[in-house]
């Protein structure tokens, strides 16, 4: 028998106490512990996805809705932009690369894109089987369009116009599948990818049959005002641009967005935008996260002040057995820091168990069970965090029992 | 051997307390008698270094008890001074026998849980050993809190009112317990106590 087994003697003597203060400091722990996890989960994401793309151009709109559409495939795109006007940019001696991006049309609620190999190259896209594509109407499979169709190479599909199931189907046009990539973890996983001339090719020589009725869908309207009459059909979505330098980032996109119709938009400037909005609630969540913690370092308090109230007599006697302050002390801290910090240690646990549970309620299409377990550096304030808290908690108690009046207490009891 | 000499204590100017000398030689016990309110408690805890007299010394064993340091003080009483209650007490969540081992942790002695065994054998509770002090009777908790005082083998061994609160029977047991254990340690017995049934179990007996 000796302190620390005492100090854990004491905690599961009174186990609703012991259970109260616990499961506060595991869900305050609990719920900052998976915010972060999910916080940088999605920075990841964003940083992962955004690669070396340095600037997108596209049509005017909103820079944002530009960038969650052609970077991240979360979004509507803004509308489509001349490829001649577009291309004029390799011109410009600071663009190192560019790739162009057309889409609008969708296989079973997943993109079409068309564009070139540099984008498969861009995301460090790797073939499982098969090829890249060579000609029009050939498409190569992100691996999770291949598993959730269940597509394998040499099959067949046809587009549905716009990006959301029960569009018009291009029935006129069967899309042939050449290849098939390894999951990459990035947006690569979930496009189905073919070259530009199969979008122009699907969607071209017009019949405007169904034109205007789906505003996701951009690839029919003709943009007079770049005055090229053979090119006016030859559209794209957007561009994706790399600089040389980063004095292109300074001056090319101020001066497309003054001089030309297209509109460019600085994705590590607009995902900062993004997150600070987004801050916003995660911050809010933390705060309630953490009024959480400090109710649960009260209940450590009442629950150490009031069994010290019931135990002072059992801290007397221990003295009178030749227990020193300190082993006193000691004994009470220890009842705290147990509970906080296996408060704490339970509350990590809990956010990885959320991880694998969340899927299974919130019906996300991409499971967040990719996400590593380990722990990431911003979680490991909260164990300092639980430890202040487990001091403070027993601060009191401990000043009452470091100062116990020996003799007065054996008296009264 | 223990000697005092010239023990005063006030709690406040008007309650001051002069008591009187003590000299015991090895294996020598003494009984203190006295009514409420002149002072046997307050004595006592001189006695076992819980209470700073104001003047004179406490001398066990050539340790003048009063002039350690508050952490040697600690120390020396849980090694050579063992206490009884008017009321036993005991670290309620742990069973007796843990109580026990906790006791020889506390006051810096090796574990010997056959020691204890023997000991709670000889009070008669050697079956129970595994309860939790509050399923035990009053006169077998007594008996445990002697188990607990003697475990460690103290020179000094400080009992106030330690049967008060029992019938006759459980009074018998538990002075004649005190005494067997006093003399099989070798220690010092002190009894201080109102209970005018003792009386006649002690030769060296003063009053307060």
């Amino acid at each position: 028998m000796n302190i620390t087994r005492l100090s854990w003697r004491n905690l599961t003597s009174s186990p609703l106490n012991t259970t109260l203060s616990l499961l506060l400091m595991t869900f305050g722990v609990g719920i900052i512990s998976l915010l972060l996890l999910l916080n940088n989960e999605v920075e990841q994401q964003l940083q992962r996805n955004l690669r070396g793309i340095d600037m997108v151009v596209g049509a005017k709109g909103s820079p944002l809705q530009l960038i969650l559409s052609s970077v991240y495939h979360v979004d509507n795109p803004t509308g489509n932009i001349s490829f001649e006007e577009a291309n004029e940019l390799n011109k410009n001696p600071l663009v190192e690369s560019t790739i162009p991006l057309s889409f609008g049309d969708s296989y079973n609620g997943f993109k079409i894109v068309g564009t070139t190999h540099d984008y498969v190259e861009l995301y460090q896209g790797v073939l499982k089987e098969g090829q890249l594509w060579t000609y029009p109407l050939e498409a190569v499979l992100g691996s999770a369009v291949a598993e959730v169709n269940q597509l394998k190479l040499g099959d067949t599909f046809h587009g549905s116009h716009g990006l959301v199931e029960g569009g018009h189907i291009h029935d006129e046009h069967t899309y042939y599948v050449v290849g098939i990539l390894e999951p990459s973890n990035s947006v690569l996983d979930n496009l189905i990818l073919t070259n530009t001339e199969s979008i122009w090719l699907v969607h071209h020589p017009e019949t405007d049959h169904h034109e205007c009725d789906d505003p996701d869908h951009h690839h029919h309207e003709h943009d007079e005002s770049t005055g090229h009459h053979s090119n006016t059909d030859m559209m794209i979505t957007s561009m994706l641009v790399t600089f040389k330098s980063p004095i292109g980032l300074i001056q090319i996109p101020r001066k497309i967005n003054e001089t030309t119709n297209l509109q460019a938009a600085v994705p590590s400037f607009e995902i900062n935008r993004l997150v600070n909005l987004l801050g916003f609630g995660v911050q809010t969540i933390n705060m309630i996260a953490i009024i959480i913690i400090l109710v649960s370092g009260l209940s450590i308090f009442i629950s150490l002040y009031n069994s010290l109230k019931k135990r002072r007599y059992e801290l007397a006697l221990m003295r009178v057995h030749g227990a020193s302050r300190w082993q006193m002390v000691q004994l009470v801290l220890q009842e705290g820091l147990f509970l906080s910090i296996i408060g704490a240690l339970f509350g990590i646990v809990i956010s990885r168990i959320a991880l694998f549970v969340m899927p299974l309620f919130l019906d996300l299409k991409y499971g967040l069970n990719t996400i590593p377990i380990g722990l990431i550096k911003e979680e490991l304030w909260l164990f300092p965090l639980a430890l202040i808290i487990g001091l403070s908690a027993s601060f009191i108690p401990i000043i009452q029992t470091y100062n116990i009046n020996i003799p007065k207490t054996l008296s009264n009891a | 051997m223990l000697k005092t000499q010239s023990v005063c204590f006030s709690y406040d100017s008007s309650r001051t307390f002069q008591f009187p000398d003590i000299q015991l030689v090895e294996g020598q016990n003494l009984l203190i008698l006295g009514q409420s309110g002149v002072g046997k408690t307050t004595f006592i805890q001189i006695l076992a270094g819980l209470l700073h007299p104001n003047s004179g010394f406490i001398d066990l064993n050539d340790t003048k008890i009063n002039q350690l340091s508050s952490k040697d003080l600690d120390h020396f009483r849980g090694k050579n001074i063992g206490m009884v209650f008017q009321r036993p007490h005991f670290v309620k969540n742990l069973s007796i026998i843990e109580n026990l081992e906790l006791s020889l942790y506390l006051s810096n002695n090796p574990s010997d849980k056959k020691r204890a065994m023997e000991l709670l054998d000889q009070i008669g509770l050697a079956d129970k050993y595994n309860q939790k002090p509050d399923q035990l009777s009053e006169g077998e908790q007594q008996r445990a809190s002697i188990a607990l005082a003697v475990l460690k083998n103290p020179d000094l061994i400080l009992a106030d009112e330690p049967t008060s609160s029992l019938d006759d029977i459980n009074c018998q047991t538990i002075v004649t317990l005190l005494k067997e254990q006093a003399a099989s340690t070798n220690a010092h017995l002190i009894i201080i106590t109102h209970d005018q049934r003792l009386k006649n179990e002690f030769n060296n007996t003063i009053t307060l």
